[in-house]
């Protein structure tokens, strides 16, 4: 396992606007379709929107906060941030 | 010989131009302060800029994550990252950035190039304010910022000093009147942007204090990589401002402010 695969499907959110319908549309498959594969606890966190729990796992908080910018998983900025605050208090 | 006009420093915040053309409730605010910057670049009349920045995950990736790097291709669009900001080419010094990679590399830095790039908002936003419409030709310098392990501070700031240690000479690229900008785009310490989760508004008042002050010395010793961490996930950005203070004189600034909420600083320090 390796942060790389959530530091990499959290650029892929930027630039590929079909992985963001997909994971609009059925976020768990379109998890399990990344590649590199992400990890079971990777998924969970991710299907969960536990970004604080992404970021002591060593996921890059810049990438993570892509997700809250495109607004997916469950996520946006103001809750992003949240947990991720939280997660270092 | 090249003359250095000045080191200007700005944020790069890619909501800020769409915010102004929407005639947002923090539209004027962000037009005065960018405003100030411009009123000392233009007045300094810059052949060209050197723009210090971090890419944002767009252009080094998967390949490679140079620590330093410069682009060297002819032009370069975007913004790759922000399809909501206007398109735009921007023209590369690229002789001169071919120079500068070499100078560099034989001081003793391992810089790499890109040779085709795309910009992204990083670049593109803040010349929206600054160069709205025709932009000098750019040498863009990348310094990561974002991605661990960062460089020190110490290390960006000698980086900054090599460039301008260059004798810049005669480059194909540069213009008539020899005058070299070395401009800055980035957020001084980022916190409570829009985009960013871990705020710490008391660096953001140290940095501007030290800024304020003159004092690089002080700032580089405080920009440790646990700093600029607890500052944000952005707040490696710092070291793009301090390698461009090593281009420059330590002198106080001529224009200096400071937007506490997003945590951005402009300044300005045009040479004597």
């Amino acid at each position: 396992m390796s942060v790389y695969a959530v530091n990499k499907l959290c650029r892929r959110v930027v630039h590929e606007p079909e992985l963001r319908e997909a994971l609009a549309r059925d976020p768990d498959a379109a998890l399990r379709a990344a590649r590199p594969p992400l990890a079971e606890d990777e998924i969970a966190a991710l299907l969960a929107g536990d970004v604080g729990r992404l970021s002591r796992m060593g996921a890059n908080h810049f990438l993570l906060h892509q997700l809250g910018r495109w607004e997916v998983l469950g996520l946006d900025l103001p809750n992003y941030a949240e947990r991720i605050r939280a997660a270092w208090r | 010989m090249a003359e250095t006009v000045g080191g200007f420093g700005v944020p790069h915040n890619p909501h800020f131009p769409l915010w102004v053309a929407d005639g947002a409730p923090a539209a004027a605010e962000i037009e005065r302060l960018y405003g100030g910057v411009a009123a000392h670049l233009r007045a300094a009349r810059p052949d060209l800029l050197l723009v210090f920045t971090a890419d944002h995950y767009n252009m080094f990736f998967e390949t490679c994550v140079p620590i330093f790097a410069i682009g060297v291709a002819e032009s370069a669009a975007g913004a790759s990252d922000y399809p909501q900001l206007p398109r735009r080419v921007v023209p590369i010094a690229a002789g001169l950035a071919r120079h500068l990679h070499a100078h560099t590399v034989r001081a003793g830095f391992d810089v790499g190039i890109s040779q085709e790039l795309e910009l992204d908002h990083t670049v593109i936003a803040l010349l929206a304010f600054l160069f709205p419409d025709d932009v000098p030709p750019i040498v863009p310098v990348f310094v990561n910022g974002l991605i661990p392990p960062l460089p020190s501070a110490q290390r960006c700031l000698a980086f900054g000093r090599a460039i301008a240690a260059d004798g810049a000479p005669a480059a194909a690229d540069r213009g008539p009147r020899e005058r070299q900008l070395l401009a800055r785009d980035r957020r001084a310490a980022d916190q409570r942007d829009l985009a960013h989760g871990v705020p710490a508004p008391e660096w953001v008042d140290r940095v501007v204090g030290l800024l304020g002050a003159a004092d690089v010395d002080r700032l580089v010793a405080e920009a440790t990589e646990e700093r600029l961490a607890e500052a944000g996930n952005a707040g490696g950005e710092l070291l793009e401002w301090i390698a461009m203070l090593g281009t420059i004189p330590p002198a106080r600034p001529a224009f200096l402010d400071v937007q506490p909420e997003f945590g951005h600083a402009y300044a300005a320090w045009p040479a004597p």
